[in-house]
């Protein structure tokens, strides 16, 4: 399996709604888009081998990634979709309050070009209520980025690893985010990204303001944050309109494509598991 | 005084002796030929029936004084023993003074001129049979098409015939002859008659299966039912070799508003107005606008009637399989042609729905297609959630769609035993599934899924969580149905059954063997194997990743397994090692001797 297939312990919600238990899920025969993406689905830079299944979020994404010549693409939705099916039983949260605020975050092997403090600035004269910033894992880690924002006032937090290579993946990532997600009012971020989709799914009013924060080498090539803005102007700004930010992330996120338990067996190539392809 | 019996065979001269036209393939009961004469000829009248027919239909048209024109002497002597009156030669022995209430040149006019005398050519034969239809009579012509669905998909070119019967080839380059249905019309209406209501012929001209109005099938390009009549007959003969799919190439005529110019041949309707009546005699309305002969031989012919209120099946109910029917009780489904007598429903058939959405990758139609089919179905179940009679058959190539209305087609096959609704529904999208993959459809899912994995994909898609022992099931279901239906016998059910199982998204699909589904096939194929190529190789490379990691990994722990901390550390957990070994054991030792009863169990 490719080891993407991991981030965010994707593979773990897929394999949970697949009835697979919450062990070491077992390989996916395919590719599973792993976040919210403007171009093919895929991580540009990732060795990916050719005509393997693209299991992808939206059916835009699935044109898209047909058009620059991936083939075997198929639309399944997101695995935040499929966590939501998982814990759509959840007690309602007695109260849902303040902001969770998502500053825009590379990886590992990015650096961000910005400035916190006037982000900070903008929030604080911004949200309404109590902030929550959630950080990356990298930028946690970073003691002095970490203390600007609580210094700010602000509550810190970070979901947790997405792992690299296997290790040290949190299978429950997203369901820490969901969590946090469902104890806010309202989801922000810098930048249009996964997580605002994944809050306005968990029911949060999305806001995307303040400088994007560009990194040191972004890869052009699908247009970057210029283009975001030009084809989702409607999910940009303080305050959106809510009613076209759920129908947009229900298209994103692919909702109404999600499958059923056996189809995605069947679409991951799960169906004819050996005993052994499960680890406890 | 004596009486002479007069010759049953005449022979005016121009006879083939040594020849036989008569169709090596011929329909129960005449097929709808048949059943169309049977509807135009009244009691009593005299018909002439030119060029070889199909002994069936003479016994067919008992109810009239029947006279056959044929070149060659052996089939005259058929037809003779039927009971008719027989002329043997070209159409030069005719006898001059005679005319006829009905003169049918089903089988075309190529075969009535003989290798003897002189040539007439097209229209002199013509204006020779319309000299013969008496005033307020009728000539039924059937003139073949050039360019029908049988010539594009045919392996052979027409212009390399060289069987016997081809001393002379006739074709689209002969301005002599009419190549379309205008060209026909006209020649008739020159020759002195009133053309009127005209048949499209499918899929064989000697032979068809299919009549359909040809006005009618230019007119209704989505109907279901010319859709499923169509795809029927051309689909039907599975020992063919073909350049491509007839059954696609008719389908995709139809929509395109072509069913009738593409059809392989024509049965032309032209009427010659009585001397003195301004009447006009050929506004029949009383045809039908479809007959179609499908199913089990013995069925009959299935008409479709305009009416009022829409179309309306109509069968005559044909003869009852005697033979078969002490066992009727035995198979799982069978044809109960009494079923076919309501309203024909409106709408698309569901296939051609289901095959447009996935071509255009349309995942919301398809949804919205398959969670109606599935719904449908289950409220026609029973108490007990099966289905029984026509719903338990109704797969997408027997149910259109109106709107969000879902109906049975024809309903007159039945499952005779009831089938969970879920594998009603498997087996209907099993079909499909091979349909689409062996087809080559491009559909919006990987080229990994199997057969058995789209259709449980397609059940996800319409909301069912199928299982693959439901899919199997589905599958042996198939196997018993298909084989009742087609009247197969104990091995060829076993036999059919091992085929279904083996179906593959790379084989081409079942049917007629066609050049194109074949290339096709094997151009997946040719895919396949590029794509493991790919996936080897990048496994490969990641196996040589991870064994370097692994090595890295190896020198790390015996590198900290030399130490001191290590080893103190290791004699202090020995114990709780040693438990955690014999707990491995004892559940080992648990599981085998589980695993072991439950074979056991079974057996019991």
């Amino acid at each position: 399996m490719h080891h993407a297939n991991h981030f965010y312990g994707h593979a773990h919600v897929l394999a949970r709604y697949c009835g697979l238990g919450e062990g070491h899920p077992p390989r996916i025969n395919g590719y599973v888009q792993h976040g919210w993406n403007i171009g093919d689905g895929l991580a540009p830079g990732h060795p990916y081998a050719d005509r393997t299944p693209s299991l992808l979020w939206s059916e835009q994404t699935r044109r898209r990634a047909w058009s620059v010549g991936r083939r075997n693409v198929v639309t399944i939705g997101a695995p935040f979709a499929y966590l939501l099916d998982l814990r759509r039983d959840d007690p309602p949260e007695p109260r849902r309050e303040g902001t969770i605020w998502y500053p825009f975050h590379g990886w590992e092997g990015q650096h961000v070009k910005g400035d916190h403090k006037e982000l900070i600035a903008r929030i604080r004269a911004t949200e309404p209520g109590p902030v929550t910033v959630c950080l990356y894992w990298h930028e946690y880690g970073m003691r002095r980025v970490r203390r600007l924002y609580e210094n700010a006032g602000f509550r810190v937090i970070c979901h947790g690893y997405r792992g690299h290579w296997w290790k040290d993946t949190d299978p429950f990532f997203l369901d820490k985010q969901l969590t946090e997600l469902r104890r806010h009012r309202r989801v922000a971020s810098n930048r249009l990204t996964s997580a605002i989709f994944y809050g306005i799914a968990a029911g949060c009013e999305p806001a995307v303001y303040g400088d994007p924060m560009i990194l040191s080498d972004e890869d052009p090539t699908f247009g970057g944050t210029a283009r975001i803005r030009r084809q989702w102007p409607e999910l940009h700004g303080e305050s959106v309109d809510q009613a076209t930010a759920v129908e947009i992330a229900r298209a994103e996120l692919g909702t109404d494509h999600r499958c059923t338990p056996a189809e995605l067996r069947e679409l991951l190539g799960w169906a004819n598991l050996q005993e052994d392809d499960v680890d406890d | 005084m004596t009486t002479e019996t007069p010759p049953r065979v005449a022979l005016p001269g121009g006879e083939m002796l040594a020849w036989s036209d008569l169709p090596e393939r011929r329909l129960a009961e005449g097929g709808p030929l048949a059943a169309l004469l049977a509807r135009l000829v009244p009691a009593g009248a005299r018909v002439l029936l030119v060029g070889p027919h199909d002994p069936a239909l003479v016994a067919r048209l008992a109810h009239a004084a029947v006279t056959c024109l044929l070149r060659s002497h052996p089939d005259g002597v058929v037809l003779a023993d039927r009971g008719a009156r027989v002329v043997v030669g070209g159409p030069a022995g005719l006898p001059a003074d005679e005319q006829w209430d009905m003169v049918v040149a089903a089988a075309g006019l190529d075969a009535v001129e003989s290798v003897e005398g002189d040539r007439l050519g097209w229209d002199g034969v013509l204006a020779r049979l319309v000299a013969a239809v008496a005033p307020g009579g009728t000539l039924l012509l059937r003139v073949d098409n050039p360019l029908g669905v049988h010539r594009l998909v045919a392996a052979s070119p027409w212009y390399a015939d060289r069987s016997d019967r081809a001393w002379s080839v006739g074709g689209v380059l002969d301005a002599g002859r009419p190549a379309n249905q205008a060209q026909a019309r006209a020649r008739l209406a020159g020759a002195g008659l009133r053309p009127g209501a005209g048949f499209a012929a499918y899929p064989d001209p000697d032979a068809p299966t299919v009549l359909v109005d040809a006005d009618e099938l230019d007119r209704r390009t989505t109907s279901g039912l010319f859709d499923a009549m169509l795809h029927g007959a051309c689909a039907g003969d599975r020992e063919a070799t073909v350049l491509q799919d007839p059954a696609r190439l008719a389908v995709d005529a139809l929509h395109a508003g072509l069913g009738s110019t593409l059809a392989p041949s024509w049965l032309l309707l032209a009427h010659r107005p009585a001397t003195g009546t301004a009447a006009d005699p050929g506004g029949r309305t009383d045809l039908p606008v479809a007959l179609v002969q499908t199913g089990p031989p013995g069925v009959g012919v299935v008409e479709v009637h305009a009416g009022a209120g829409g179309w309306r099946w109509w069968a005559s109910g044909g003869t009852p399989r005697s033979e078969a029917a002490p066992f009727a009780s035995r198979e799982v489904a069978h044809r109960d042609v009494a079923a076919l007598h309501g309203p024909v429903p409106e709408g698309r058939l569901l296939r051609t729905l289901l095959l447009d959405a996935c071509l255009r990758r349309d995942l919301h139609t398809l949804r919205h297609l398959l969670r109606g089919y599935a719904t449908w179905l289950g409220t026609q179940a029973e108490a007990d959630g099966r289905l029984a009679g026509a719903t338990a058959l109704a797969g997408t190539d027997n149910v259109v769609v109106d709107g969000d209305e879902f109906a049975v087609l024809d309903p007159s096959w039945r499952a005779t035993a009831p089938l969970e609704l879920d594998v009603a529904l498997a087996r209907s999208l099993w079909r499909f599934a091979a349909v689409l993959l062996t087809g080559g459809y491009a559909h919006p899912w990987t080229s990994t899924l199997d057969v058995a994995g789209l259709t449980v994909v397609l059940g996800g898609v319409a909301g069912r969580d199928l299982s693959r022992a439901t899919v199997a099931a589905a599958v042996e279901a198939e196997a018993a149905i298909t084989a009742a239906l087609r009247g197969l016998d104990a091995e060829g059910r076993v036999r059919l059954a091992d085929e279904l199982r083996a179906v593959s998204p790379t084989d081409p699909p079942a049917g007629p063997h066609s050049y194109q589904q074949l290339r096709e096939a094997w151009l997946r194929q040719r895919e396949e194997m590029t794509r493991l190529s790919a996936l080897l190789k990048w496994t490969e490379e990641l196996l040589t990743s991870r064994e370097r990691a692994l090595r890295r990994a190896d020198a790390t722990i015996n590198l900290l397994s030399g130490s001191l901390s290590y080893r103190v550390g290791r004699l202090a957990i020995t114990p709780a090692r040693l438990a955690k070994r014999g707990a491995r054991a004892a559940k080992r030792r648990a599981t085998a001797a589980l695993n072991q009863r439950r074979p056991e169990q079974e057996q019991q």
